[in-house]
C-alpha cells in the first residue's frame, strides 16, 4: 500500500464491499447447503417416480421442501445489499 | 365449489337379454362409473357369478390389435390428430370390411420387406467392419486361408514382434497399435500362438472373402446404398398410404376399442343365469337422465335404484366441480393428489392464486408477452386434455405476468414510461448514482410474509372444515380445536413482536397500555394465545408441538414472492447492463471494426441472457408458486387419495353412434 492512511471514501467502499461479499457468502452457502439437502431426496424421488409415476407430485414437493434455505440466504442477500 | 361434486350409487338390474341395450346406452351416456363386482370365490356359494363377455369380442380384439400394428408403422396416435368428420356406426362398418384389410396386407407387405431390408443393410454393414483392419492388406483374401501345410495369424499388437519359428510376417503401422499379418508353418501353430499371446497378441478372424478388402468394402457400400434407396421407396409408399388412410385407421380404432370396452363390460356385472346387476356411481344430479334413457332403450324392463351412501366406508369416486376458469388448474391438483369426496376441494384457491403468485414472481411485460406468444405457439402441437390444461395454466399465468408487469412498470428489466403503481423492484443496477427511488424490499417482503400469515390462517380454518366434516367423537373436537391451536400460536408470537417492535405496514402495538409486572396488552394477549394454542395442539398429539417452528419457517417461505422475483429482475437488469452499457454503447460511439464487433456481442449477451432469464423466471415461478400451495398451504388441511371418476364410456372424436 502506498499510503497506510485510509480516508473517510475509503472506509465506505470497503464497507460496501463487505457487504457485497456478505450477501454473496449468504446464498452461496446456503445455495450449496441446499443442493447437498436436495440432492438424497431428489435422488430417491427419482427413484420413486421411476417405479410408480403417481409420485411425481409428491417427489417434487419432497424435493423442493430444502429450497426453503436458500431463500432465506436470498432474502438476507437482498437485505444486505439494499 | 370447494367440493367435489355429489355423487349416488346407483343399482341397474335387468335380465340378460337387455344387457345389450343397456350397456351401450350406459356406454353413450359416459355417466355410470362401474364399480367391479368381485366373486368372493367362497366354497358353496351359488348366488352372483362374473358375467360373461358379448358377443364379438375376441373380434375386434384381433382387429384393434391389427389396427394397431398399422399406427404403430406409421408412428401415428387417435389424440395427436384433429378430427375432420365423424362417421357414424353403419359407415364405420362399411369401410372396417371394404377398405382396412387391403390397407392391413399391404401395410403389413412392406413393413415386412423393409425390415428385411434393414436385416440385410445391418448384415453388411457388420461385414464392412470385419473389413477394416484388412484394408491395408494389398493381396486377395481367398489368398489368406485354405492352406493345408501353412497357417495365417491376423490380429493387432503394440509393439513389432519377433517370432522364433520360421515365419513371414507383414506388418501394418496404425495410428496406437500394429496390424499384423503373421504366416507359419501349421506344425509351428501352436508356438508361434504362444509367443504372439506373450506380445499381447489380439487376434482376428480372416474374413470369408474373395478378393482385396478394397474392393469388397467398396462392393458392399454399394449395396448398402441400393438397399437404402429400396428402404426409401418402401418408405414413400406407407408414407403415401399414410397420407391417404391415417383418418381411416385412428377411426377404426376408436371403433374397435368402443366395441370391445362394450362387449367386456359384463366382465364387471354381477350375474345370475337370467339377471344381471350393476352398481356404480352417477352424479346425483344426472341420475334422472339416466335412468330415464335406460327405460327408453329397454321398454322399461330395467330397474334402476338409487342406494343409500355411506361416505364414511364407500371409496366414492371423485369428480372435480369447479366454474371453467378455474379447471386448467385441477391438472396441478392431479399432480399432487385428487381430493377425497368429504373434503375441501382446494382447486378454486389454487386456480385463483397460482396464476397470482407467478405474475408477483415473474412480474414483467416483456417476459409476459413472450410466454403467451409460447403458450399460442405450442397450442398447435400439444394436444392431448392434459397438454392443453398446462397450456391453459401457462396462458393465464402469462397474462397475470403482464398486470404485475405493468403494476411494478417493468419490460425486461427496463424501466416502462411510468412510475411503478405499486412496490418498485427496480434495483439501483449499472448506475453509478442511486437515481431517486430504488426497489421497495422491505415493504415487498413484509406484504409477501402478510400473504404467508392469511395462506397459513386459511389452510388451518379449512383444516379445522375437514376435520370437522371428516372425523367423529372425541377425535373431532379435539382435531378441530388443535387447527385452531395452530392459529392461536401463530397470531401470538404475531401480538407478540408487533407489542415490541414496530414494524411498516403491520399493526403497532408497542404503544399499548401496560396491565401487570410491566407486560403490556399486546403481550399478554401473545402469551394467553400462544399458551392456549400450544395445550390444544398437545391435546390432540403432544409430538405436534415440536413442531411449532415450523410456523415461522412457513410464514417466512412466502419471502420467497419478493426474494425470487427480486432476482429475475437483478438478472434481467445484468443482462441489460452488460450487453446495452458493457458492449452496444461504447461500440455505437466508435464505428470501426472492433465496434460493430462489439454491438454484435452486446445483442448476443442481450439475446441469449434474456432467452435464458425467461426460462428460469418460468421454472421459478411455477415450481415456487406450485410449490408454496403445495408444502406450506396444502399440508395444513389437504390428504387427497381420491379415486378418480371414471364413467364407463369415452369422448368420442372420431365416430358417433
Amino acid at each position: 500500500m502506498a499510503d497506510a492512511v485510509m480516508t473517510m471514501e475509503m472506509i465506505q467502499a470497503s464497507q460496501v464491499g463487505m457487504k457485497a461479499i456478505g450477501a454473496g457468502l449468504a446464498v452461496g452457502l446456503t445455495g450449496v447447503g441446499t443442493g447437498v439437502a436436495e440432492m438424497g431426496i431428489g435422488a430417491a424421488a427419482v427413484g420413486a417416480i421411476a417405479e410408480n409415476k403417481d409420485f411425481f407430485g409428491l417427489g417434487l414437493l419432497f424435493t423442493v421442501i430444502p429450497e426453503t434455505i436458500v431463500i432465506f440466504g436470498l432474502v438476507i442477500a437482498l437485505l444486505l445489499l439494499f | 365449489m370447494l367440493a367435489p361434486k355429489p355423487m349416488s350409487r346407483v343399482l341397474i338390474v335387468a335380465s340378460r337379454d337387455q344387457a345389450e341395450p343397456i350397456i351401450g346406452e350406459l356406454y353413450r351416456e359416459h355417466l355410470f362409473h362401474i364399480e367391479d363386482y368381485v366373486d368372493q370365490g367362497r366354497e358353496g356359494y351359488e348366488g352372483f357369478k362374473i358375467g360373461t363377455p358379448l358377443t364379438g369380442a375376441t373380434e375386434a380384439s384381433q382387429e384393434l390389435v391389427k389396427v394397431r400394428a398399422i399406427e404403430n408403422v406409421f408412428s401415428v396416435r387417435g389424440e395427436d390428430i384433429d378430427a375432420k368428420q365423424k362417421l357414424s356406426a353403419p359407415e364405420i362398418q362399411k369401410k372396417i370390411e371394404s377398405d382396412l384389410p387391403g390397407i392391413e396386407k399391404e401395410v403389413e407387405d412392406l413393413a415386412g420387406a423393409r425390415s428385411k431390408l434393414d436385416t440385410k443393410v445391418k448384415e453388411y454393414e457388420q461385414k464392412i467392419a470385419e473389413l477394416v483392419p484388412f484394408k491395408d492388406v494389398p493381396v486377395d483374401l481367398a489368398l489368406l486361408r485354405g492352406y493345408a501345410h501353412f497357417s495365417v495369424l491376423a490380429g493387432y499388437v503394440p509393439k513389432e514382434v519377433t517370432l522364433s519359428v520360421p515365419h513371414e510376417i507383414e506388418t501394418i503401422k496404425g495410428k496406437e497399435r500394429l496390424f499384423v499379418l503373421v504366416v507359419v508353418a501349421a506344425k509351428d501353430r501352436a508356438q508361434a500362438e504362444r509367443e504372439l499371446q506373450e506380445a499381447q497378441f489380439q487376434s482376428i478372424a480372416v474374413p470369408e472373402e474373395n478378393g482385396t478388402a478394397t474392393v469388397r468394402t467398396a462392393y458392399y457400400t454399394e449395396q448398402i446404398a441400393s438397399l437404402k434407396k429400396e428402404i426409401g421407396e418402401i418408405n414413400a409408399k406407407l408414407a403415401a398410404i399414410k397420407e391417404s388412410h391415417v383418418d381411416l385407421l385412428v377411426t377404426c380404432e376408436e371403433a374397435f376399442r368402443a366395441r370391445i370396452e362394450q362387449t367386456e363390460a359384463p366382465l364387471r356385472f354381477a350375474t345370475t343365469a337370467k339377471v344381471f346387476v350393476a352398481e356404480g356411481w352417477v352424479p346425483a344430479e344426472r341420475i334422472a337422465e339416466l335412468s330415464a334413457a335406460l327405460d327408453k332403450v329397454t321398454g322399461g324392463k330395467v330397474f334402476v335404484s338409487e342406494q343409500p351412501v355411506d361416505t364414511a366406508h364407500d371409496n366414492v369416486p371423485v369428480e372435480y366441480n369447479n366454474p371453467d376458469f378455474a379447471k386448467p388448474s385441477q391438472l396441478l391438483m392431479d399432480v399432487y393428489s385428487r381430493p377425497t369426496y368429504t373434503e375441501v376441494d382446494p382447486t378454486l384457491v389454487l386456480a385463483i392464486m397460482f396464476p397470482i403468485f407467478f405474475g408477483v414472481i415473474v412480474g414483467d411485460v416483456g417476459y409476459g408477452l413472450l410466454m403467451l406468444a409460447l403458450c399460442a405457439g405450442l397450442w398447435k402441437f400439444m394436444k392431448g386434455d392434459e397438454a392443453r390444461q398446462f397450456l391453459k395454466v401457462l396462458r393465464n399465468s402469462s397474462i397475470m405476468t403482464i398486470i404485475f408487469g405493468v403494476l411494478f412498470s417493468e419490460f425486461l428489466g427496463f424501466e416502462l414510461p411510468w412510475a411503478p403503481l405499486i412496490y418498485s423492484r427496480h434495483l439501483n443496477i449499472g448506475v453509478t448514482e442511486a437515481s431517486g427511488h430504488g426497489a421497495a424490499i422491505a415493504e415487498l417482503l413484509i406484504v409477501s410474509v402478510w400473504v404467508g400469515i392469511l395462506y397459513v390462517t386459511l389452510g388451518r380454518v379449512l383444516g379445522m372444515v375437514n376435520h370437522a366434516r371428516q372425523d367423529h367423537g372425541d377425535h373431532r373436537v379435539k382435531a378441530v380445536l388443535a387447527n385452531l391451536g395452530w392459529i392461536m400460536v401463530m397470531w401470538g408470537i404475531l401480538f407478540g413482536i408487533w407489542s415490541m417492535f414496530p414494524i411498516p405496514l403491520m399493526p403497532n402495538m408497542t404503544a399499548m397500555p401496560i396491565v401487570a409486572a410491566g407486560l403490556s396488552v399486546g403481550i399478554v394477549l401473545a402469551i394467553v394465545c400462544i399458551v392456549l394454542g400450544v395445550i390444544f395442539i398437545a391435546r390432540d398429539a403432544v409430538l405436534e408441538v415440536i413442531e411449532i417452528p415450523t410456523i415461522i419457517s412457513h410464514v417466512l417461505s412466502y419471502t420467497r414472492l419478493t426474494a425470487v422475483g427480486l432476482s429475475s429482475v437483478a438478472i434481467a437488469m445484468v443482462i441489460n447492463y452488460m450487453s446495452i452499457g458493457m458492449f452496444i454503447n461504447p461500440g455505437l460511439k466508435d464505428l470501426s471494426i472492433a465496434g460493430i464487433v462489439m454491438i454484435i456481442v452486446g445483442v448476443l449477451i442481450f439475446l441469449v441472457g434474456h432467452v435464458f432469464n425467461l426460462a428460469l423466471g418460468m421454472l421459478d415461478g411455477g415450481l415456487h408458486s406450485i410449490r408454496l400451495h403445495y408444502v406450506e398451504f396444502f399440508t395444513k388441511f389437504y390428504k387427497g387419495g381420491g379415486r378418480k371418476y371414471n364413467p364407463f364410456g369415452m369422448k368420442r372424436k372420431f365416430t358417433e353412434d
